[in-house]
């Protein structure tokens, strides 16, 4: 049961998301409020992408982009070769990206978490026995199968969190996109999604698009994407991406705490490595001379 | 208000939490029927041995079942009281301008306070033996001749289901509003009527925007978890008949039968002594 998912992944790996060229804006009435200006990417199965960025940069809109909940005034986004636009598969492209939102509890159906995961299935018409055996993966994933028949009020955020990532899951779709998922709960329910989905990227093989406004949970991608004002400011993998202090700051973002010490250390003359955690920090002041 | 996180499901393992939603749902109906139908005390004494019978089944303990009566005892005894002074017979006890007490009139309202308090103790049986899914997927299917009409019954389900599931967390928002307010002075529990209820504006408000805020993301979380994808639909909880049910409608069906039987005085089988009327009236 464990691979559903195809170990395919790094720079060999299909392209599952490409995003061309996309322009997308709010209009109401006469007001225009930007979302996302001439946004290209792509993203390769089995990769963990970061979407990063400050409230209002667009990040959301290009979540929202791909799994087509709003579709590009220009341009065109493509999942595993669905046009986003094309009305008659958008339920076959849901199923394929699926989404996780901020707040877990306003994305539960059911008053017990086993009907609630068996909701996805349902709707796509899986055979019952097939909901079962779905129920029982996705509560592993997300090592919840002890509460498969509890109700979700007693849980705390991450574990609210956590359920609401396996209702997906149920689904099996090939991408998981967590748009701001973890930014309503505390730090230990944060670790914890962090921590369930890299272990689904990296035991599963399961696509993962983060989007945070969190630095610290971009560590571990394999690429970040840096939005600000609607557009990919920088693209890389994540040591490029956070020494490029210019950039960061002019995103408004928040470098990690060890980050900012070497790279402030660095401006102050002392030869010391970059820094993404505080053990590479550590590291890097030890061998001072 | 914080136990109410699966309603008012009351989790047991007893004959008739594993009866089918549907049969339960059908039999709470035909005892609503019943009570409703019944006119004299002798009869009322067989539907009060059907609860208790009920009850003891369900292993749910005594003190839920009067917790549940708690609730409506306000009711009963404003009914009581308004059927007591303005029902008209012929035994009058006690009479001033429009109000008066007669012998009859005591045992129609006591009649009527229990007929309130059986059909509360009879119905809250089937929410404390029936998850909300069970109850909402229960209803679904019993509407199915509505759904040969193009009713969308499955909607209907789904939206009852939501709303089971969004009372405790509305509610958990109210006393966090309320604990906002209170920390900036407002006061709930002084003051007259009105101005207990202006006080509440304050918290309605904030309320409905959240539950709008809510409400929009909930609609997203449904698209994307492909609702109404397909009208082939498939189901996880299936519900099937069993035995059980069998008996369940078959004991209710006896009690149903000696219920009219000793309502209708055996169809007039025998005359009642004289100093029982008020049992058989």
């Amino acid at each position: 049961m464990n691979d559903i998912y195809s170990p395919e992944r790094g720079a060999g790996a299909h392209e599952i998301i490409k995003v061309e060229n996309v322009s997308y804006d709010y209009v109401s009435g006469e007001q225009v409020s930007r979302g996302v200006r001439g946004v290209s990417l792509t993203v390769r199965k089995g990769e963990f992408v970061v979407l990063l960025g400050h409230n209002g940069s667009g990040k959301s809109t290009l979540a929202k982009l791909l799994n087509g909940f709003i579709v590009p005034a220009e341009g065109k986004v493509t999942v595993e070769g669905i046009d986003t636009r094309d009305d008659k598969r958008i339920y076959e492209l849901r199923a394929k990206v699926g989404m996780v939102f901020q707040n877990a509890d306003n994305q539960m159906v059911a008053s017990v978490i086993e009907n609630d995961i068996a909701f996805g299935p349902e709707n796509l018409g899986v055979p019952r026995d097939e909901i079962e055996k779905r129920i029982s993966w996705a509560l592993d994933a997300v090592n919840m199968s002890e509460h498969r028949r509890r109700s979700p009020n007693k849980l705390s955020g991450g574990q609210k969190q956590r359920i609401a990532i396996a209702a997906i899951l149920a689904m099996y779709p090939d991408v998981l996109i967590l748009d701001e998922s973890t930014a309503m709960l505390d730090p230990k329910g944060r670790g914890e999604i962090m921590e369930t989905i890299s272990r689904l990227n990296k035991e599963k093989g399961l696509t993962v698009i983060l989007i945070t406004h969190y630095m610290d949970e971009a560590i571990a991608a394999d690429r970040i994407f840096v939005m600000n004002e609607g557009r990919i400011i920088k693209e890389g993998k994540p040591r490029e991406v956070f020494s490029d202090t210019e950039k960061i700051a002019e995103a408004k973002l928040e470098l990690p705490v060890a980050s900012r010490i070497s790279a402030e250390l660095r401006r102050a003359g002392l030869d010391i490595p970059f820094a993404l955690t505080d053990e590479e920090l550590a590291e890097g002041l030890c061998r001072l001379k | 208000m914080r136990d109410m996180t699966l309603g008012q499901y009351y989790p047991a393992d007893s004959f008739t939490h594993k009866l089918d939603p549907r049969v339960k749902l059908l039999l709470v109906i035909a005892f609503i029927v019943m009570v409703f139908l019944v006119k004299n005390l002798i009869a009322y004494s067989a539907i009060i041995l059907c609860v208790v019978i009920g009850t003891l089944v369900s292993r749910i303990p005594l003190i839920k079942v009067l917790k549940s009566i708690k609730g409506i005892i306000f009711l009963v005894l404003f009914t009581a009281v308004l059927n007591l002074i303005f029902h008209k017979g012929e035994t009058v006890l006690w009479s001033w301008w429009r109000i008066t007490i007669s012998v009859e009139g005591i045992f129609f309202s006591l009649k009527m306070a229990l007929r309130l308090i059986l059909l509360v103790a009879g119905t809250t049986l089937l929410t404390y033996t029936t998850t909300p899914t069970g109850l909402t997927d229960g209803m679904e299917s019993l509407m199915y001749p509505l759904k040969l009409i193009k009713v969308p019954t499955h909607d209907i389900a789904v939206i009852m289901s939501i709303a089971l599931r969004f009372i405790p967390i509305l509610s958990e928002e109210v006393d966090k509003i309320m604990m906002a307010q209170k920390a900036r002075g407002a006061s709930f529990d002084t003051g007259g009527i009105v101005k207990r209820a202006k006080a509440l504006l304050p918290v309605l408000i904030p309320l409905f925007v959240s539950a709008f805020r809510r409400a929009d993301e909930l609609a997203l979380a449904l698209d994307a978890r492909c609702y109404n994808a397909t009208p082939n639909r498939t189901r996880y909880q299936v519900m099937k008949l069993s035995y059980r049910d069998v008996i369940a409608v078959l004991g209710t069906a006896v009690f149903l039968v000696s219920v009219i039987a000793l309502n209708m005085n055996f169809w007039g089988a025998y005359v009642p002594p004289e100093n029982l009327w008020w049992l058989f009236s």
